[in-house]
């Protein structure tokens, strides 16, 4: 608690706060239905390169189910998400993440059997290096590469001070060890934008402060982020701007201090 | 002496199939996460083929027996036929059969494919002659090798460990290349995998094809060496055996499921042989399969990774290139780097 408090305390700085202001993906009137439930209604927001969004509300406001419709893990029933300009909808997820569009789960996803190192360099080998044609067709070319990959995982764990655990297993690191490992597995494919399910979840209270500074820097390097998250305290250091939504629909878009006094926000979250 | 060697070549024969087979199983079960319960299936289509592909016409002196694509064709056409079947074949039901579903959902789908085929085939006498299955299949080679019985023998083993030995170095540089990696990957967490841009519809399809060809080139090296392939032969059971062999010795490691080869199908399954005869005729085989199925069990309770378990592959600033091929440092070396480390 008192490392949140902190962090609701600490000055918002916001170096890249508006990026060069080129939109990077673009959320037009998103409808997302599971059965007859509309969990997304209509929903639209812009991300423009080096800003981070948060996307808050109740639970059950349809939030995670917005991210996985970006993500490409919910098939968007209507509307359309532009990615660079180019009209990703009805692209599989997989195609996405090739296009820049990376993810991360509300429960850690790092591949647990493989050493911190490895899960690594498995994201920067990419889909190219990974490919079966590639591996028996362009063997000189691949070990070049795996060589380069294999120095930017080194520099990754460096610069996230990782480099005492690369031999570890990543079923073995603590939930904010994993956390920073699906964050580190992210940049390694030099994303244009990451989307953040409850990050926090499962981090130890210490390390949320140090998470959200990675974060940050990783924004400021000019990586869009939307990051959904429930404690208030992340959203409001790491975002340029929030966007609020209630029952599938988006009822704000503003920066946090100005939703905070937002009374459709505020009778959404009381009731 | 000539019978015991006769016995221990065939042995070493069986033994060598059996371990393509583990590698097989391991690559797509190991590296890959596929519990591919249809196994025996590709090692069976890959006996047929090779069979009917060297029987000549079922006309003649094959009259007594029907089959598909009767021709002569000359060694090593029909162990090359062979391996394309058993690829097809997976080709066809891994298209269907691991289509985006739960893990256990997919072996189910396998198992029954299985199950289906072996029906099938057994029924159907236009196919493979049904139950009888294709006999007088003749040894590669056999009449141009001027060699003895045993001679022979020692050659066709040699010749099984000789392909052994080159899958073996296929299989291991697949799963330490970088396309191993995305496997080890979609076998630990799918999405995540998929959020990295895996294509991991096409990854489990490939490994399943390769898996497919290893276990048809088994069954065409087992049916030029036994001369006779019948549903007898490839019951869904024969599966279970080469799965618990790969989980004793240590699925994910090439070394485990030699090891498991070796206990299982080979030491457990020859042991009865020697023993005094007990029970009502055919108890021992019942017994066997109660007790594989004991042992596997056993071990997934006590030492789930096996006995030789998944080697870690270990980084350390500088050896980035050992760690790229799968080689992890001997704990000798480790110590040495710690030291120089520490100095």
């Amino acid at each position: 608690m008192i490392e949140s408090e902190k962090l609701a305390d600490a000055p918002v700085e916001r170096t890249a706060s508006d990026g060069d202001g080129r939109v990077v993906l673009s959320a037009r009137d998103v409808v997302v239905r599971y059965g007859g439930v509309v969990a997304v209604d209509g929903v639209s927001f812009d991300v423009k390169a080096g800003e981070a969004v948060g996307l808050i509300g109740p639970n059950g406001a349809g939030k995670s189910t917005m991210l996985a419709s970006l993500g490409g893990q919910a098939k968007a029933a209507g509307g359309s998400i532009l990615l660079d300009g180019r009209d990703v909808t009805k692209l599989s997820a997989y195609r996405r993440a090739r296009l820049g569009l990376l993810r991360t789960f509300q429960s850690t996803s790092e591949f647990g059997d493989m050493t911190t190192f490895e899960n690594l360099v498995t994201a920067g080998n990419g889909f190219k290096g990974a490919s079966l044609t590639s591996v028996v067709f362009h063997r000189k070319e691949n070990s070049r590469s795996d060589r380069e990959i294999a120095g930017r995982a080194w520099e990754m764990l460096e610069r996230f001070d990782m480099t005492h655990v690369a031999n570890a297993y990543a079923k073995e690191l603590s939930g904010g060890q994993r956390r920073l490992v699906e964050i580190m597995r992210c940049l390694m494919t030099s994303p244009k934008l990451l989307l953040l399910d409850e990050p926090m979840v499962g981090v130890a209270p210490h390390l949320v402060e140090k998470l959200v500074g990675d974060l940050c820097a990783i924004r400021d390097e000019g990586i869009s982020i939307i990051i959904v998250e429930h404690a208030l305290e992340v959203v409001r250091a790491l975002s340029n701007r929030v966007v609020v939504m209630s029952f599938g629909k988006k009822i704000a878009d503003a920066p946090y201090d100005e939703i905070v006094n937002n009374r459709e926000v505020q009778d959404a979250y009381l009731g | 002496m000539g019978a015991w060697e006769f016995y221990i070549t065939t042995l070493l024969v069986y033994f060598a199939i059996d371990v393509l087979s583990a590698y097989s199983l391991n690559l797509q079960f190991g590296f890959g996460g596929i519990i591919n319960l249809s196994y025996i299936i590709f090692q069976a289509i890959g006996a047929y083929v090779a069979a009917s592909v060297s029987l000549g016409p079922d006309t003649g002196a094959n009259a007594f027996q029907t089959y598909l694509f009767g021709a002569s064709l000359p060694f090593p056409l029909p162990l090359i036929l062979a391996t394309l079947a058993g690829a097809v074949l997976a080709l066809v039901i891994g298209s269907f059969g691991l289509r985006r579903m739960r893990k256990d959902y997919q072996a189910a789908v396998l198992l029954i494919v299985s199950l289906i085929a072996w029906q099938v085939v057994s029924s159907d006498t236009h196919l493979f002659n049904g139950s009888n299955g294709v006999t007088g299949v003749g040894r590669p080679l056999g009449t141009t090798l001027p060699l003895s019985s045993l001679g022979y023998q020692w050659i066709y083993v040699v010749w099984t460990l000789v392909i052994c030995a080159v899958v073996y170095l296929l299989v291991r540089w697949l799963s330490v290349s970088p396309w191993g990696r995305a496997l080890r990957a979609m076998r630990d967490q799918e999405d995540a995998a998929i959020s990295l841009g895996i294509n991991v519809t096409a990854l489990r399809l490939q490994v399943f094809v390769i898996g497919g060809a290893i276990a048809g080139l088994s069954g065409g090296l087992l049916v030029e060496y036994i001369g006779a392939w019948s549903p007898g032969a490839w019951g869904y059971a024969e599966t279970f055996v080469i799965l618990t062999a790969m989980f004793v010795g240590g699925n994910r490691n090439y070394k485990g499921v030699v090891l498991g080869t070796l206990l299982v199908p080979i030491l457990f399954l020859e042991l009865p042989r020697f023993l005094p005869p007990f029970g009502y005729p055919g108890l021992i085989d019942s017994l066997e399969w109660v007790v594989i199925g004991l042992m596997w069990m056993a071990s997934l309770l006590i030492r789930p990774q096996g006995i030789i378990p998944e080697k870690r592959n270990l980084v350390y600033a500088g050896n980035f290139d050992g760690v790229l091929r799968g080689r992890s440092m001997s704990k000798l070396s480790l110590r040495r780097t710690q030291k120089a480390e520490a100095k």
